[in-house]
């Protein structure tokens, strides 16, 4: 369980992000400039912020970025372009690059898992922008940290790919048993993936449901105030 | 498309611009081949064979590849630190970096004197005696100009980093010495090159630190070699042999500057960059410890120095001397035509080059219009002079003329900065108004009446720099300095020379002060208050 109450003041932006996260997926909805990045910003010891975060227990709030138990993945640099494919994973195991058999193993792994094994040599720059994030995600896999949170990392792909990124989110929260929090401004994301769907609004969560009950016959009152602005824009 | 008739108006209306280039290129033609008219080729041979000479070569290169390598070496992790950490007094020390590159040079090498020298605070704090005169003085002064400028020119490529990958860095954890390896290497050896031969190139022509700290004929460089064939020997045959030396040496080491050039950029704001927390350790915070002491130990007790004399009654006699304030006026005297004549030239060349600018086939005038302006780094300034004072010479104009070729060298030496000062900000008006301009019949001098207020700004800068330069000049001084004729510098230099370092001080304060005064009115007066929004 990832329990959240943090506080973060920024000139005329007051917010207050109160909820709790179960394992699995959730997603967080919400209109640009309404706070969400700063969440996961704050999750990730990005920005400082007051209140307290903690996971199965354990206080986050104090810990720098590399101690908590969170992989990231951005929305854009989320490679070093000078290094490869192959390296660019086994960073997330050992930053010095010098790995052991059975991690090097891993890494192999984790490029099968994501269909990458043929690219293990080749820089960003040669890769599709659906490949780079696969990487990125390959990285997560091997960082085996149980939290994942994802800041619109897929919406400069094309919707099929995107689709297609979103399974192996899925897939992996699943298999791994993650606790993912994914960043969208698209209702039908958080339909496809499924669990549960948040809404924020002006730096609050105004809603934390089932993501089927945006497919369903009876939208909530709070979730089609946006639905209409979402579908209107 | 304009008829040929527009093209003649517009040459015409180009005529003045035309003029100062055509001058520019003239008196430069005719000093060279005033200078080659004094040599005598067949004599040339047996220089080849000079023991002496080539020590001399040896050592110029010797020295200035020690200096440029041990200046970088410093500075990488010194950058490096200055990236991560925040600290008291982060701020200060990057303000000291950049103006330890516009110290007058003999300036900083009476700070130094005062630190390292015989009866100096390292002798008398702790009794160590340090052989300043020679090899360790010119590093020493070396690495105190060139340093600091290698950190800034590192730290523009840090400021190329995405902040992304310092992000990424501090979830992965990253260790300082990881990520120096796998994020900020990538970068910088892309900077390396190009800091590596600029720095080479000052240091292989410098003057004024030579001549101070050299210490005689067995630490002497080329430049000072030239310096001592024209003043001493009167040699101009020996000396213009020399002087083509140094510029193929230099022709050769600009192109490769060319080459490796780092970008024209303007300063990072690295204060402001977002700085994500990376693993910490023993090592990493002492190897920082470490090169942060190195460099501050090296940069700020040279300007402390400076002022350490100040309460002494030496200091204050000197302030009331003639001679002093002879010297000040001597100094305004050349600094302020010089800089006047730099703008000038520059605004010949800006606009010439804006004009080609786009423009077809004459499209790649405005960069060799640049070039000729910058050329003149390749050229020592005493060879320069001393080819215009035989030509002067030589149509009747002399002996007062040695103002005249000081004014004139200073203000082409100038030319380089005030260019770097005022090209960005013309292209970018000619690029974005030519059309309106062209569409309304606005030409030649209405277009800068026009631009005034936005251009102004670049205009008191370059000028500012121009006046800087001059001011702080001591190498064609040096050669052509008489006894109506002492500048500040000249005067400061012929102070440590008889190591009469108390009044130094007060001379040194003084040209330090004026350099602030006149650079602040420049910008205060031609640069306006008013922010001008664009």
């Amino acid at each position: 369980m990832l329990s959240i109450d943090l506080y973060y003041d920024w000139d005329a932006f007051h917010a207050h992000y109160q909820t709790s996260l179960a394992p699995g997926m959730t997603t967080l909805l919400g209109a640009s400039g309404e706070g969400k990045s700063t969440l996961l910003h704050l999750l990730g010891g990005f920005l400082q912020g007051r209140g307290r975060v903690s996971f199965q227990g354990q206080a986050l709030e104090h810990l720098l970025p590399y101690e908590r138990p969170i992989s990231t993945l951005f929305q854009s640099d989320n490679l070093f372009p000078q290094l490869t494919v192959w390296q660019n994973v086994a960073v997330g195991i050992a930053p010095s690059l010098s790995l052991q058999a059975e991690q090097k193993a891993k890494v192999s792994w984790a490029l099968k898992q994501t269909q990458l094994s043929d690219k293990a040599d080749q820089y960003p720059q040669a890769l599709s922008g659906g490949q780079a994030q696969r990487v990125a995600i390959a990285r997560v896999l091997v960082r085996e940290k149980p939290i994942l949170l994802l800041d619109e990392p897929f919406s400069a792909l094309d919707p099929a790919l995107r689709e297609e990124m979103l399974a192996l989110v899925n897939d992996v929260t699943e298999r791994f048993d993650m606790t993912t929090l994914l960043v969208s401004h698209m209702p039908s994301e958080a339909v496809f993936v499924g669990g549960k769907v948040m809404l924020i609004e002006k730096g609050k969560i105004m809603a934390n449901e089932e993501a089927s009950v945006l497919s369903g016959g009876q939208i909530p009152e709070v979730f089609s105030h946006y639905l209409r602005m979402t579908t209107a824009s | 498309m304009p008829g040929k008739g527009y093209h003649l108006a517009t040459w015409f209306r180009l005529a003045p611009a035309l003029l100062g280039l055509l001058v520019f290129v003239l008196v430069g033609a005719a000093s060279l081949a005033a200078l080659l008219r004094f040599s005598q080729f067949e004599s040339w041979a047996g220089y080849l064979h000079n023991i002496y000479l080539w020590r001399v070569v040896r050592f110029s290169l010797w020295q200035a590849l020690l200096s440029s390598v041990l200046s970088l070496l410093i500075a990488v992790p010194v950058a490096s630190c200055l990236t991560h950490r925040q600290f008291k007094g982060r701020g200060v020390l990057l303000q000291l970096f950049a103006v330890s590159m516009v110290v007058p040079t003999i300036v900083a090498i009476l700070g130094i004197v005062v630190v390292y020298g015989h009866s100096g605070w390292l002798h008398a704090l702790f009794g160590v005696e340090t052989p300043l005169y020679g090899l360790l003085g010119i590093l020493l002064a070396h690495v105190f100009f060139n340093m600091p400028l290698a950190v800034r020119l590192l730290l523009q490529s840090y400021g190329l980093v995405p902040s992304g990958q310092w992000r990424l860095a501090s979830q992965l954890g990253f260790s300082r010495w990881t990520a120096f390896r796998l994020i900020e290497w990538s970068y910088i050896k892309k900077a390396l090159p190009g800091a590596f031969v600029l720095i080479f190139m000052l240091c292989f022509s410098s003057f004024s630190v030579v001549l101070s700290l050299g210490g005689g004929p067995k630490s002497s460089t080329l430049e000072v070699a030239i310096y001592q064939a024209l003043r001493f020997d009167f040699d101009l045959n020996k000396a213009s042999f020399l002087s083509l030396l140094q510029v193929s040496i230099c022709s050769l080491v600009a192109l490769m500057v060319y080459r490796f050039a780092p970008a024209n950029q303007q300063d990072v704001s690295l204060l402001d960059a977002r700085l994500y927390p990376l693993k910490d350790s023993i090592v990493a915070r002492s190897g920082d410890c470490l090169a942060m002491a190195l460099a501050v130990f090296l940069v700020i007790p040279p300007f402390l120095a400076i002022f350490d004399p100040i309460f002494s009654i030496t200091f204050y006699q000197t302030l009331m001397a003639e001679a002093t304030w002879q010297a000040v006026w001597v100094s305004l005297k050349i600094a302020i035509p010089a800089g006047l004549l730099s703008l000038f030239l520059g605004g010949c060349f800006g606009v010439l080059a804006r004009t080609a600018m786009d423009r077809g086939r004459l499209a790649f005038l405005s960069s060799k219009i640049e070039q000729l302006g910058s050329m003149i780094l390749m050229v020592p300034g005493l060879v320069l002079a001393t080819g215009l004072f035989l030509w002067l010479r030589s149509i009747g104009l002399s002996p007062q003329s040695g103002y005249w070729v000081v004014v004139w060298v200073n203000a082409v030496m100038a030319l380089p900065f005030v260019l770097r000062a005022l090209m960005p900000v013309l292209y970018q008006q000619e690029k974005r108004f030519r059309n309106l301009y062209t569409s309304l019949g606005i030409h030649g001098a209405n277009r800068l009446v026009i631009e005034w207020p936005l251009i102004r700004k670049s205009v008191s800068q370059a000028f500012g720099y121009a006046v800087l330069l001059s001011l702080g000049d001591m190498g064609v001084i040096a050669l052509f300095g008489s006894q109506g004729l002492v500048s500040l510098p000249l005067y400061l230099f012929q102070l440590i020379g008889s190591y009469r370092l108390q009044e130094g001080s007060c001379i040194a304060v003084i040209l330090i002060c004026l350099c602030l005064l006149l650079f602040y009115l420049s910008v205060r007066f031609i640069g306006g208050k008013t922010h001008v929004k664009y």
